[in-house]
């Protein structure tokens, strides 16, 4: 027989017994405690995990010229793709997908019968045939809206306007620099999904809608890039130059109306490879596609040679060290210490006023004339003609000026700076220089982009770019204007002229370096009417065959230019 | 044994309440179980009845057990066997011994534990064998004789068989050998008159327990570092997962079948971490009451202990009192984060057929207890 029970063994029971209820209602509350109070930190931290996205793509802002004309534009595509758990019929979707997407019945065939949670037939499919398929209505096949970006004019601008890649995402040009305007919100379907990412079926699904960029209306003018790239094609063949360059800006305030770098490529076929390059290892194929890619306008710096002369003869001017009747003496050549610098006219331009200098584009003049304004002087102003440093346009990739460290400036670098030699700038920070010389003395920042305006036009944001005035007096930018109308009056600058319009302009020629192996870059700046300048222009061809002199070469390109654009444009 | 009615305690008939609350968790959990287990199952084993299956058939041994059980004497586990000098108890003792040893040698792996063996095709859990073992055993040691629990020497009397079979146990299972552990000391201190000794050992458990937690940062396990920050350590996943599953339940849960978080997320959600799923499912009102049947359940089998005929049927209902109380408090409190976490499965609820079984085997005894109740 056993023993019985004692009372103090019954408390001994009742007091294990009480110590669990107590723990079991400690846990309850610790239950409602994660169930209340860390309900919400957990519970978007679990949705976070469950949901899974899929993007509606943003529409992407489109490009406009100045006057409305589209540039960029996007076209509607969609991409088809086969969900396998929830395909009904296969054989029918094979036999259907294959014959509207005309892709062989065996590769779809694939794609269908693979387990996976989502497999793509095809993207970049036309909108007539998504729509057939939409139309459809075959289980399991998902047909999702995508845009593709399209240029209107393939070549037009390419390297202004630039491409994006796949994501949607700018890759050069103006698609970089305007990308956070243009990009837009993607959208997104949220779906609930399990871990390993099958979406659960007739599980709620959340839709954010896209919000599109925004459009970007630029200075660029159809028409004018038009001729201007037809007149740089037109020169590049017929100087079988490496390319040309055209820039036509309005020099007042830095918008620029073209900007050409010939050979341009297919804005709509970015990435086919230049010629003789599908051979290459990739890394070398990738070189290629950014030679060709690169804006020389903007990228690439080079000697000036006589057209640098237009900031040398403000400096002087500002500096008041010369009158434009002073006279000065060319015997063909100018003895610096120990050089002997030589003039293009090796015979020599005898005496002439520094006027006729600068008509003649005279060497020995400028040497001068830069000794006068002193080492300290020519870097004063240099710097106030903004020359030392980027012009701030709205591309990518601008490359800044190389020039001589101040102190390392003898006599020598000084007599070769005045004439646009031993130095590099980029063709578009000479011009913005050269253009505040000649509008009374603001400076301008170059640029393309002027405002963006949200899809529904209701918000617009303007871009401002800043300007400074007494870059040099109105007095020195009188003289200056003059001087330069003189050249193609009267001087080196005479095939720049126009018919019935008032053209100033400074030529340039320069020998690429290494010297020696006679490759020349010739160039041409110049502006119209020289009273009051409503545009500017330059023109750089580089390495023509045969004549090289930029009076002879760049100059004629300026004058046709402005015959046919100034019509139009000072209308 | 017949008793005359006149001396009858009017409770003393077989408690249907129990065996109510008992099958209510039983079935309680198939439900939970399919609703938790059949997309992994799915997934899998390619049928999503293929847990709920092997679930349903160690719920009908284990109602076999039960039945047999209840209609057999608690007395006969301490009778001596005719012809021989063996008590019963002995023998299941035995058993629980060399089912310990065995599955060290011939057990089969899973997870990288060592702790089924494979018998005609199913799987048994001795460890659960050796928890009904070491209730019986502790039992008939104290009522052999009650008095030597008050001092040290006894309680080790008492633990020295349980010692051999904790041995065998935490080689592979730490988790049970700390219930087996609690089970038998919970005993031993209910059955003392004296108990200033056994909370001078709790006080000092608990000291060393805060002092290991708080200083022992050198050479404590990783799953206290877990335990202390779980939304930042990288192994806190499922632990974390199951504190989302939780906190997603709200007050009436996202309906039954209707948890996220056991596609995949929780791994083996219809295990150990059935409870967040409850959570998550059901909410605070299916917690609450899941809670409270537990509640409930350890109610009534205190009950039948206060009124157990003699001390041996008393300790046995104590036993299983502890057993299911201790193994509902620390898995709830590891799916809560509320301790380190240690994989004990939810009495009736979580998956494992021997867990299932051996738990209404144990209900089954304390059931044919409540038939031989007399007036306190």
């Amino acid at each position: 027989m056993s023993a019985k029970q004692k009372t103090y063994q019954r408390q001994g029971v009742f007091f294990v017994f009480c110590i669990f209820s107590v723990l079991l209602l400690l846990l309850f509350t610790r239950v409602l405690f994660i169930m209340g109070a860390k309900a919400e930190e957990y519970g978007v931290l679990a949705t976070k995990l469950h949901q899974r996205e899929r993007a509606i793509k943003a529409e992407r802002g489109k490009i406009y010229d100045r006057g409305g004309e589209l540039l960029a534009g996007n076209r509607s595509v969609s991409t088809i793709s086969v969900i396998h758990s929830q395909v009904e019929h296969p054989e029918q979707v094979i036999r259907f997908l294959s014959n509207t997407l005309q892709i062989d019945e065996k590769e779809i065939r694939k794609k269908v019968e693979k387990v996976s949670s989502r497999e793509k037939i095809k993207s970049n499919v036309e909108k007539n045939i998504s729509d057939q398929i939409r139309d459809e209505n075959l289980a399991g096949v998902m047909v999702d809206e995508d845009y593709k970006r399209q240029y209107k004019y393939d070549r037009l601008g390419s390297k202004v306007l630039g491409f994006t890649g796949g994501d949607n995402q700018g890759i050069i040009g103006l698609e970089v620099s305007y990308d956070k305007y243009l990009q837009g919100l993607d959208g997104a379907i949220l779906t609930m999904t399990t871990a390993r990412g099958t979406e659960i079926e007739n599980g709620a699904e959340d839709r954010v809608e896209p919000v599109p960029g925004w459009d970007l209306t630029t200075s660029l003018d159809l028409k004018i890039m038009e001729y201007a790239t037809q007149t740089a094609e037109l020169v590049a063949k017929k100087k079988s130059a490496k390319s040309v360059q055209i820039i036509i800006m309005n020099p007042q305030n830095g918008e620029i109306y073209a900007m050409v770098d010939w050979p341009e490529f297919n804005l709509n076929d970015p990435f086919q490879l230049p010629k003789g390059a599908e051979n290459l290892p990739e890394k070398k194929q990738m070189d290629a596609l950014n030679a060709k890619w690169r804006n020389l306008c903007v990228s690439d710096t080079y000697e000036p040679g006589s057209t640098f002369k237009i900031l040398t003869m403000a400096a002087a001017l500002e500096k008041k060290v010369v009158k434009m009747t002073d006279r000065f003496n060319c015997p063909g050549f100018r003895a610096v210490e120990d050089r002997k610098i030589r003039c293009h006219k090796t015979t020599g331009h005898g005496s002439q006023t520094f006027l006729e200098g600068v008509m003649n584009s005279c060497n020995p003049v400028f040497i001068d004339v830069g000794a006068r304004v002193g080492v300290s002087g020519m870097f004063e102003m240099l710097d106030q003609f903004g020359a030392l440093e980027k012009t701030g346009v709205d591309l990518p990739g601008e490359a800044g000026t190389i020039m001589h460290k101040k102190s390392n400036v003898e006599a020598v670098e000084l007599a070769t700076i005045s004439f646009g030699q031993s130095f590099q700038l980029t063709p578009l920070r000479l011009l913005a220089s050269a253009s505040a010389i000649i509008n009374g003395g603001n400076s301008v920042v170059p640029h393309v982009g002027v405002s963006a305006a949200s899809g529904d036009g209701k918000i617009i944001k303007k871009f401002d770019y800043p300007s400074k005035s007494g870059v040099v007096t109105k007095e020195t930018s009188d003289l200056a204007r003059e001087a330069l109308g003189k050249v193609v009056s009267d001087g080196t600058g005479k095939n720049a002229g126009a018919k019935g319009f008032s053209v100033g302009a400074k030529t340039g020629t320069s020998e690429k370096l290494p010297r020696g192996n006679a490759k020349y870059i010739s160039s041409c700046i110049g502006f119209a009417p020289v009273e009051d300048p409503q545009v500017i222009a330059m023109v750089r061809i580089d390495e023509p065959q045969g004549m090289y002199y930029g009076g002879s070469v760049a100059a004629p390109v300026v004058g046709t230019l402005y015959e046919n654009v100034l019509p139009y444009l000072l209308e | 044994m017949q008793k005359s009615k006149r001396e009858q305690n009017p409770e003393s008939q077989f408690d249907i309440g129990l065996l109510m609350i008992t099958l209510c968790l039983v079935g309680f959990g198939l439900l939970m179980i399919y609703s938790s287990s059949s997309y992994t199952a799915q997934v899998n084993e390619g049928d999503s009845l293929f847990f709920l299956k092997k679930q349903l058939f160690g719920v009908i041994v284990g109602l076999v057990l039960m039945l047999i059980v209840s209609s057999v004497h608690y007395k006969l586990y301490i009778k001596v066997i005719p012809h021989t000098k063996i008590r019963l108890i002995l023998i299941i003792y035995g058993v629980a011994v060399f089912l310990q040893t065995a599955v060290l040698f011939v057990g089969v792996e899973k997870n990288g534990a060592r702790r089924w063996l494979d018998i005609a095709g199913q799987s048994l859990q001795p460890s659960e064998v050796t928890k009904i073992a070491v209730i019986l055993m502790v039992a008939y040691c104290i009522q052999k004789n009650p008095k030597i629990m008050n001092t040290f020497r006894g309680i080790f009397l008492v633990m020295l068989p349980v010692a051999l079979l904790l041995f065998l146990v935490v080689i592979e299972n730490l988790s049970s050998a700390i219930v087996i552990a609690g089970i038998a000391i919970g005993m031993c201190f209910i059955s003392a008159k004296q108990r200033t000794k056994y909370f001078v050992i709790f006080a000092v458990i608990i000291g060393l327990v805060l002092l290991y937690i708080n200083f022992g940062a050198a050479f404590r396990s990783e799953r206290i570092d877990i335990w202390r920050d779980v939304e930042t350590h990288p192994k806190g996943f499922q632990i974390l997962q199951g504190l989302y599953a939780i906190a997603s339940g709200g007050v009436f849960g996202v309906g039954l079948g209707e948890s996220m978080q056991k596609l995949a997320f929780i791994p083996e959600s219809h295990n150990d971490m059935i409870f967040a799923i409850i959570c998550e499912e059901l909410g605070m009102v299916g917690a609450g009451i899941v809670i409270l049947m537990f509640g409930l359940l350890i109610w009534r089998i205190f009950k039948i202990s206060m009124t157990a005929p003699d001390l041996f049927s008393g300790m046995i209902c104590s036993g299983v009192m502890i057993h299911i109380a201790v193994q509902v408090i620390i898995n709830i409190a590891v799916v809560t984060n509320s301790i380190p976490s240690t994989g004990i499965p939810l009495p009736f609820i979580s998956y494992g057929g021997t867990s299932v079984a051996i738990l209404l085997a144990e209900l089954g005894l304390v059931l044919g207890i409540s038939t031989k109740r007399r007036a306190g």
